[in-house]
Formats: C-alpha cells, sequence, structure tokens
C-alpha cells in the first residue's frame, strides 16, 4: 500500500509529543511506599513494543508483571493506584499460585512507555535509562537492536530482553555485562496447544501467524508436531497475516481458514489474534462447531465460549522475577530459555467443554510429563518436523 | 476446488462494502467536480463515530450516526473547497490528518490505545433456500449492509445517468458555467455531492467498525480510503466501474490470502508484497494508458467563480 508510509509518517510526526508520554503517573504523584516500604522505591522502565497495551496479549502480559505482581499497582486513568488486597493473588494463575517464594509486590516504581513506530525504540530506552531507571525491559524480540545500542552506551544501567538474545550481525548471541535476555521455548507449549488440537478437532486443523519470521514459525513447528503426535491423519492448514498490529487482516485469515473447514485455529499474531478469535465467535454464531486456542496471556475472556485454551508464555513471570532480583539487589545478566520444565511456557486451564475432554486432557498431560522430564524433544523450525515425525 | 472458490467468494463479500461505499462516496463528489482525498479521514470518521455512538446506541442507529458524523467533516471540506476556494487537495490532506490524529487520541483519552470495547455486531443475515447450494451459500451470514453495497451501485448510476438532477451533478463537474446560466446554484449542488459523499463514505468507514469487527481498532481503516479512490479511477468515475473495481480489488485481496492457505507453494513462487500492490501498479496502469485527464470530470478540483472569463 503505497500510501500508508506516508499516513503513518505524518502520523507519526504528529503524536511526537504522544509517543513519548509517560503512560502512568510512576513519576508525577507521590510515590506511595509500597508493601516492602523499607528498601527505597527503584523505578524499573519498560518500553512496550508497538502492538501497545490492551493487546490481551503479549505486552499485557509483560505489564501484568511489572506492574500487577512486581509493583503491586493497578492503572486506572491514567494513574497508579495500590491494588486492594488480595487481588494480586487472585490475579495469578493456578500454577503459579503454588510457586515458593510466593509472588509479593516488591519496593518498584513502574514507568512504562509505549512505542509508536520502530524509531521510538531507541529514545524510550535512552529516556528510561536518562531518568535513573534501576532495570530497563524490553519486550519483544523487534527491540533486539534498541536494547543493545542503549546498553553498550550505558554500562551502568541494567537490562531485560524478552524473546530474544542480543544478536551480533551474523546472527550468533552476544553477551553484555549488563543485559539479561530471556527466550521461551515455544514450541514446547505450542506442541501442547497442537496436540489438544487433534484430540479436538474433526480433520482439519489451522495455524495463523502473524509475520512470517523464525519466532513464529517455532510456534507453527511445535503446533504442528502436536497435531501430528495425537491425530497424525489431521490437516493443518497455515497462514501468515504479515503484522502484529491489524485485527481486521486477523480476522479475514481466520475466517478464510474455518470456510476451509478448519475447526481448530491456533494463533500467533499479537493484536491479530483477536480478530482471528472474531471469526471463531462469529462462525460458531453461524451454528458451526469452531473453537480458537490463544497465544502468550490466557485469552479466555476475549470469548469465553469459543476459546479452548491459550498456549501462554510466562512474560509476566520472566518481568516479575528480574524486577524482584533488582529490588533485592541480586541481579544478574546472562541468556536464559524457559521452557515448560521452568513453567515459561504451557496451557491455560482448558474451561471450555466438549466431549472427551477428561480423557483428552490427560494425554496432553502425559505428553507434557514427557517433555519436562527430557524424553521427548520438540523441533523448534519446519525444518526439524520431518525427523520429528520419523520418530516412533 | 469448491470450498476454495466458496471461501473466496465469502471473504470477497465481507471486504468489499467498506470499499465499495467509499469508492462511491469518492466518485459523487468528484463526479460534481470536488476532489475527495478525504475519503480516508471520512472512514475514520465513520468508524469511530458508529462505534462509540453503538456503546449506547442500537447498532443499526449508531451507523447513522457515525454517517451523520462523516457528512459533517465532508460538510468542512465542502465549506473550505466551495466557499472559501482552498485548494481541495490540501484541504482533503489536512482533514485526514485531522481524523488520524483527533481520533487516536480520543481512542487513547476514552478507551484503550488500541481499541474501544466491543459493541454489538450488526446481525447476520441469509436465505435459507441458498444453504444446500453449493458456492450461492457463501451470500449468507453476512449483514445487510453486504446486501446494499450490491445495489447501491445500481441505485446511484440510474440517479447519475437517468435524472435530471444527475445530469446536472455531472454537468456540474465538466462546465460548471454552463449550468450557473441555467439558474442552477453550482456551489449548492456540489456542496450536497459532497456532503452525500461523506455519507457513503462514512457508511464505508462504520461498515468497518460494525459488520467487519466490533469494535473500532487504532489503525482502521489503514488505508483503504486511498484504495477507494484507486478503485473510483480504475472505474473512470462512474459508479458501476467504481463497484466494479472495488469488488475487484477485494476479491484479490481475498485470493491473496487463500492462496497462502490453500496452496503455499504459489506465494513461495509470487511474494506477497507483490500482491498487496496490485490494486495501485493497475490504477497507474490505467491512468498511463488513459493518460492525461482521461475521464476524470473536466472541471475537478477547479474552484467556480462566476466573475471569471
Amino acid at each position: 500500500m503505497s500510501f500508508r508510509p506516508v499516513l503513518f509518517a505524518c502520523a507519526a510526526a504528529l503524536a511526537l509529543s504522544a509517543c513519548r508520554s509517560k503512560e502512568g503517573a510512576g513519576a508525577q504523584g507521590a510515590p506511595s511506599p509500597g508493601p516492602a516500604a523499607a528498601a527505597p522505591s527503584q523505578k524499573v522502565g519498560l518500553v512496550i513494543d508497538v502492538g501497545g497495551r490492551g493487546d490481551h496479549s503479549f505486552n499485557d502480559s509483560a505489564l501484568r508483571g511489572l506492574e500487577t505482581w512486581a509493583a503491586g499497582k493497578a492503572l486506572s486513568a491514567n494513574r497508579y493506584t495500590p491494588l486492594p488486597p488480595g487481588a494480586l493473588e487472585a490475579s495469578l494463575p493456578q500454577e503459579l499460585r503454588t510457586l515458593t517464594p510466593p509472588i509479593r509486590a516488591v519496593a518498584v516504581e513502574p514507568v512504562v512507555l509505549s512505542s509508536k513506530a520502530q524509531e521510538d525504540y531507541e529514545p524510550n530506552l535512552q529516556l528510561l535509562v536518562d531518568q535513573g531507571a534501576g532495570l530497563v525491559i524490553a519486550t519483544g524480540f523487534m527491540l533486539e537492536n534498541a536494547t543493545e545500542t542503549v546498553a553498550r552506551r550505558n554500562p551502568s544501567a541494567r537490562f531485560l530482553l524478552i524473546d530474544s538474545t542480543l544478536l551480533d550481525p551474523a546472527g550468533n548471541p552476544i553477551g553484555l555485562p549488563n543485559v539479561r535476555s530471556v527466550v521461551f521455548r515455544e514450541e514446547e507449549g505450542s506442541f501442547l496447544a497442537g496436540a489438544l488440537a487433534g484430540l479436538v478437532t474433526k480433520g482439519t486443523v489451522g495455524f495463523v501467524g502473524g509475520m512470517e519470521i523464525s519466532l513464529v514459525k517455532k510456534f507453527e513447528a511445535g503446533f504442528r508436531a502436536g497435531v501430528a503426535t495425537t491425530n497424525p491423519a489431521a490437516r493443518v492448514l497455515a497462514a501468515y497475516t504479515g503484522n502484529f498490529d491489524d485485527v481486521a487482516a486477523g480476522k479475514q485469515v481466520g475466517a478464510d481458514l474455518l470456510a476451509k473447514g478448519a475447526d481448530v485455529l491456533f494463533h500467533a499474531a499479537g493484536s491479530d489474534g483477536v480478530g482471528v478469535i472474531q471469526a471463531v465467535k462469529e462462525a460458531r454464531a453461524g451454528g458451526a462447531q469452531a473453537w480458537a486456542i490463544g497465544v502468550d496471556s490466557d485469552q479466555h475472556h476475549l470469548a469465553p465460549d469459543a476459546v479452548l485454551t491459550s498456549m501462554v508464555k510466562r512474560v509476566d513471570l520472566a518481568v516479575y522475577e528480574a524486577a524482584r532480583d533488582v529490588a533485592a539487589g541480586r541481579f544478574t545478566a546472562g541468556d536464559t530459555a524457559l521452557g515448560l520444565a521452568q513453567k515459561g511456557v504451557g496451557l491455560a486451564e482448558v474451561r471450555a467443554e466438549f466431549p472427551g475432554k477428561a480423557e483428552a486432557l490427560a494425554k496432553v498431560e502425559a505428553l507434557r510429563q514427557r517433555i519436562v522430564s527430557g524424553g521427548l524433544t520438540i523441533p523448534a523450525t519446519l525444518e526439524g518436523l520431518p525427523s520429528f515425525k520419523a520418530q516412533p | 476446488m469448491l470450498e476454495l472458490l466458496e471461501a473466496l467468494l465469502a471473504s470477497t463479500l465481507d471486504y468489499a462494502p467498506a470499499l465499495v461505499f467509499a469508492a462511491l462516496g469518492a466518485t459523487l463528489s468528484e463526479r460534481a467536480g470536488v476532489v475527495s482525498l478525504h475519503v480516508e479521514g471520512l472512514m475514520r470518521t465513520g468508524a469511530f463515530v458508529a462505534a462509540v455512538a453503538a456503546l449506547s446506541l442500537p447498532t443499526p442507529l449508531a451507523v447513522c450516526v457515525g454517517m451523520a458524523a462523516a457528512a459533517a467533516v465532508a460538510g468542512v471540506h465542502a465549506l473550505l473547497s466551495l466557499r472559501l476556494r482552498a485548494d481541495q487537495v490540501i484541504s482533503g490532506m489536512a482533514l485526514n490528518l485531522v481524523a488520524l490524529s483527533l481520533f487516536s487520541f480520543l481512542l487513547e483519552a476514552r478507551f484503550s490505545p488500541t481499541g474501544t470495547p466491543p459493541i454489538a455486531q450488526l446481525s447476520r443475515h441469509g436465505l435459507p433456500a441458498l444453504e444446500g447450494v453449493p458456492l450461492l451459500r457463501a451470500l449468507n451470514g453476512h449483514t445487510a449492509l453486504t446486501w446494499l453495497a450490491l445495489a447501491l451501485p445500481f441505485a446511484l448510476s440510474f440517479l447519475l445517468y437517468r435524472t435530471a438532477w444527475g445530469l446536472r451533478v455531472r454537468a456540474v463537474g465538466e462546465a460548471p458555467a454552463a449550468v450557473a446560466t441555467l439558474g442552477v446554484s453550482v456551489a449548492g449542488l456540489r456542496a450536497a455531492c459532497v456532503v452525500g459523499g461523506g455519507l457513503l463514505a462514512g457508511l464505508g468507514g462504520a461498515v468497518l467498525s460494525t459488520s467487519t469487527l466490533d469494535r473500532f481498532e487504532q489503525h482502521m481503516p489503514a488505508g483503504l480510503g486511498f484504495m477507494a479512490l484507486a478503485a473510483m479511477v480504475f472505474g473512470r468515475w462512474s459508479p458501476l466501474g467504481a463497484f466494479g473495481a472495488a469488488v475487484f480489488f477485494a476479491a484479490g485481496n481475498a485470493l491473496r490470502v487463500g492462496l497462502a492457505s490453500s496452496a503455499p507453494g504459489v506465494l513461495a513462487v509470487v511474494p506477497q508484497g507483490v500482491l498487496m500492490a496490485l490494486p495501485y501498479a493497475l490504477t497507474l496502469g490505467v491512468l498511463a494508458v488513459q493518460g492525461g485527464r482521461g475521464q476524470a470530470p473536466a472541471a475537478l478540483g477547479q474552484p467556480y467563480d462566476p466573475e471569471h472569463r
């Protein structure tokens, strides 16, 4: 679309003030004493990717980790207010309630900056450093370059990069002494989503990806492997929307797959996924039996009837742990990969009802335990699929 | 194969109405001689206002509110370009930018940066008799606006080519001085067409937020207004031509989406980007072939000055 760049450039120019503005009242209001008021509160900055707040997915998961869990605050009318007692505990998913040490608010003060365009990443990260943030969190692989630049420029500031390690131009990982990076074994969680989809479907399942990049293809590879494990006869249709922030495109692609007979759609498409779930909702309203599987956050609330489960990526946990470590003064740099064994990925509670639910869940749980125990390795690339399927 | 065509048809019928209404709106306004680059902004206005109105009103009524809001914005264009004789291209682009920022601002201030809360979508209908017919059953399951988008081009074509009022509209776009000598108000007629075009483009925007989705989403209409202009040019400024071009673009888009899942091999050969650029490339081709002003109304973009000779 030849006109769009012009339009967005103009939009960016006009929205210049908005994109640099602070989202919360972090610095304006008097810092309210947190539950751990003994230690002075540290600022923890977070730059969210262009999908923005309210994507019900990746970004919201990161925000939950920082605002709700680490700071114990809620954002209302652009101001942070302390959470009512019990609200933090209520926001924890089942599998994280038994963690030791438990998730409790720590002495941090959130400062969140939104990115309206990719050009905003670097200035936003630098702005947080300049404001004296004890930790700067970059959510999303798109911020990899900007994080590297700003981290090199400010060796005394500390960074957390989610969803990517720092890479040199040749694509090899590099470590910086002030950057912690967290990546997820999405293929393992997607495998379980695929396994469940294979057990639920009548014959055809669909995958909707966002941008066609290796990160998203990890989801597809895991999903295909899962479907092949529980239902080798099922057909898998896959399509990519080409972006992460066009709900209408997600709906169109979702509707297309549904029209071709897919009855379970798994999406890894950021905000586009809201459109995929919308397509499933409409198909159900039209009498079809169809399900959506959400991604990153538990997306059950978007369409309680239509969402089978969600492949959750515990971005919230990674963000929380880094903020907690900074507050306790024991932040360490380094690269981590979180899989099923580390509870970094997994399936959200299956609240939907379908025939044979108990047996299906038991089968999925058995597969999960095989992966956790190391008995099953899931391919992270589409190229690894044939050799996976060839295994007994 | 049949399943494929059905999916293609259903997807086209879902995607086309917004484009058709906007292209018709642009056509009406340009046939009267007023450049309508502001269609993108009108669609954004219609989409946002309809979605916000639907939070408290029944959705069909909210669609009308969205149309009225877009018509009001078109009224500003009429005021600037007809009464104040401003440059119509500049006025149109300015309105686009205002709509883009204003509704981003209102969205962020009032709701969330990504979109409004969900609203009640327009209801979907279908003829039970079609349910068993292969291919034709793809016509079912759409909102009333899809049917309107199929009928309205013919109505507008009748209005423009078969009524006295339509003759005057076309004349005012070609030779306003001649119309003025007959005692018809050039400015009044043009203003009516600009505002009428605003209603239609606003309807196109409202389709996006009340029928395609169930909310206003931050990027709406994401360049569809410009694609509607391309459809108008490609359709040579006639309602039926614009309709055909809009449906053609929508089908091309549906084909691109459909190919991805049905024939992944094709996209490995032809990159998606090429297919996405196709509507614009075709429009450039048409402009190049017909050369110069071609089929465009002769007085397009020229303010009418009764004193001028």
